[in-house]
């Protein structure tokens, strides 16, 4: 007992207790996890071998199988669209506004503040906005645009299979904007004034400035919020939830929600887990992408 | 020929007005020192002279010709920042010869003028490293580098010397002057430092509350300050002063203690209130020409070794002497004070000017 308050106190058990509990943490929540829906990937599951470890071993079965559906392609589609045009506006615009906030104007501080808002609304809530929003009878997006005389007639946002998908990106968009906008800022704020300034001096135009000052010290961020976009884009659920759950036939179907309606709908649980494990592994690849772009984060 | 012309400038920033009225002549090739404590606008001055800061009224004309509302990029000036301002993601030589690239000047010629710049400096084998990669006296001379390729009419220099340590400020201050004598250059240099400004300048410009107190080159502000804050601010340790007041004889009576009569009548009207300045290396314990004395008492003594500072009181005042030795003096000592009358300055207490 002596021997274990000594250490304690001493400090020497006391880094292995708290080194220990966090790995414990990781283990549990996120190792085992990860294992076993590797393990299941490779098992034939069901509802009724689910509750027994002891199922077939298929090998890559559930792969091929996941490969030979029909749907497969449109829903490796999807997806790519889905995350590259979430990123790309998401990240432009997000930018653009980080840079309009960041000139010093009565009430920028204020205004910034304002986009957050975005941001702590659940995502199911906006979902459920976007749906009225998107409405093809009563919805104020065709309102608006009718009015406007930019479209002859209504769009059915969420019911047109041509339409759906981008209906779905365009909320994810709007949904993504704040995080990368304070992300943003936050980078942007800082790089030294005196280094804009110096770069005046030396005869830098606005554009010059930007291309050569702030994108290459923006890099760290940059690579930080793409990164995380695409995680945050993959995991992105609530929204397809609420909005299309897919629909209709599958075009506004992604990886994600496709995993999920195997395991939890079609209970074709190692489908599911399948889906999920390629999607871990493409999630691995950029988060190291992401841990190295951190490396390049400049000091003043 | 001039070359900065600052002529009635004024800078408000909403309801503060920073800089008021500024008149200052600059010659080609001078080197002018910007002094004053902080927040005297002596960095705000430097600033609308590179463009970073706009006027409120007045002109300021480079090379005679005005350069209000002109962006910075357009004044032909290169200025030197007290963090330096590097940039950070480019080596040595691509932080010193951004400029030229910007301006698309010839491989050979970015080239040769960037070796240049390097050698002079010190920098040669230093060209390919990022500036986090450099130590604080490295980084001062690339941002130096950088202002010197440019070879720009007008050098600006905000505090460059202040994030150094003391010798290495010491040695800078020599290399900055040989830098711009070498180059003909015309500087404005800001320091709060007034040895450095008496040092490195031909020029001094005493700043305070956006006002220049006084300008001129610096044995005359230090021989003939124009009024008492100029006095205390030039000279190290600062001058002493010393309240008194004329009597009716016009001679100068010590206030607070009427009976030490001054051996200094300029016939001044009876009760007129001043401030005797008394420089610490003036003040003496022993006799000499011409000379006034006023006891005092030791209170202490701050040896630096080549110097001896003895803290006095005169009349429940502090004095300061500086001794260029070791004086035969302790501490509770009963003392006889000298002055040359020719060194003493007086200021009027109301107007703080010269009297």
């Amino acid at each position: 007992m002596q021997g274990i308050i000594r250490t304690i106190r001493d400090g020497s058990g006391f880094d292995i207790l708290l080194l220990g509990l966090a790995l414990l943490y990781l283990i549990i929540f996120s190792a085992f996890p990860i294992i076993y829906n590797i393990i299941m990937s490779l098992q034939t599951v069901d509802m009724f071998t689910l509750t027994s470890f002891n199922r077939p071993f298929v090998g890559l079965q559930n792969y091929y199988d996941i490969f030979s559906q029909p749907v497969a392609g449109t829903i490796f589609w999807n997806t790519v669209k889905f995350v590259v045009l979430s990123i790309v506006f998401q990240l432009s615009i997000g930018f653009g506004l980080a840079l309009f906030f960041q000139q010093d104007f009565p009430g920028a501080s204020y205004l910034r503040g304002l986009f957050l808002a975005g941001w702590i609304m659940p995502a199911l809530v906006v979902g459920a906005i976007w749906k009225w929003l998107f409405a093809g009878d009563f919805g104020v997006i065709n309102y608006a645009l009718t009015s406007l005389g930019i479209a002859d007639d209504r769009i059915f946002w969420l019911s047109d299979p041509n339409v759906a998908l981008y209906a779905v990106i365009i909320a994810n968009i709007w949904l993504g904007i704040p995080f990368n906008m304070i992300l943003l800022s936050v980078g942007l704020a800082s790089i030294p004034r005196d280094v804009y300034e110096a770069a005046e001096l030396d005869g830098a135009g606005v554009f010059e400035r930007f291309r050569s000052i702030t994108l290459p010290l923006m890099r760290a961020q940059l690579g930080a919020v793409i990164s995380l976009g695409v995680i945050f884009t993959l995991q992105q659920f609530d929204l397809i939830a609420a909005l299309t759950q897919g629909g209709p036939a599958d075009s506004s179907n992604v990886a994600q929600y496709w995993s999920w309606q195997f395991s939890f709908q079609t209970y074709e649980i190692s489908l599911g887990s399948a889906v999920s494990v390629l999607m871990i592994i493409f999630v691995i690849v950029v988060a190291a992408v992401y841990v190295r772009s951190t490396r390049h984060e400049h000091s003043y | 020929m001039l070359q900065i012309e600052i002529d009635h400038l004024n800078k408000h920033y909403g309801g503060f007005h920073a800089l008021k009225d500024i008149n200052i002549s600059i010659k080609q090739g001078s080197f002018v020192a910007l002094v004053g404590p902080s927040g005297c606008g002596k960095s705000t001055l430097l600033r609308t002279l590179a463009g970073l800061e706009k006027t409120s009224s007045g002109d300021v004309r480079i090379a005679g010709q005005s350069v209000i509302g002109k962006p910075p990029r357009e004044r032909d000036v290169a200025m030197v920042f007290q963090s330096y301002a590097l940039y950070p993601h480019m080596d040595v030589e691509h932080n010193m010869n951004y400029s030229m690239r910007l301006r698309r000047r010839p491989k050979e010629e970015i080239a040769e003028r960037t070796r240049t710049a390097a050698e002079t400096l010190g920098l040669g084998n230093l060209l390919d490293r990022l500036p986090k990669a450099l130590s604080g006296g490295q980084r001062q001379r690339v941002a130096m580098g950088r202002a010197i390729v440019r070879n720009p009419k007008v050098f600006l220099f905000d505090e460059p010397l202040s994030n150094l340590d003391a010798a290495l400020r010491v040695h800078m201050r020599g290399e900055i002057r040989k830098l711009h004598e070498r180059l003909n250059a015309t500087s404005v240099y800001v320091t709060h430092d007034q040895v450095e400004a008496m040092t490195m300048a031909d020029h001094v410009v005493v700043m305070r509350a956006g006002v220049v107190e006084q300008q001129g080159s610096p044995l005359d502000l230090y021989d003939r300050p124009a009024n008492r804050f100029v006095a205390g601010f030039i000279g190290s340790p600062a001058m002493n002063f010393l309240p008194a007041a004329a009597a009716s004889n016009g001679a100068l009576v010590l206030d607070n203690d009427g009976t030490q009569q001054i051996g200094l009548n300029r016939g001044m009207t009876h009760g007129r209130q001043l401030w005797i300045g008394m420089r610490p290396e003036h003040l003496s314990l022993k006799p000499c020409v011409n000379d006034m004395a006023i006891d005092a008492t030791v209170t202490g003594i701050e040896s630096t070794g080549s110097m001896t500072f003895v803290v006095l009181e005169v009349a429940s005042q502090p004095v300061v002497l500086a001794h260029g030795g070791r004086p035969e003096t302790r501490k509770g000592d009963q003392v006889r004070l000298h002055i040359s009358l020719d060194d003493l300055h007086l200021f009027d207490r109301e107007t703080e000017l010269a009297a």
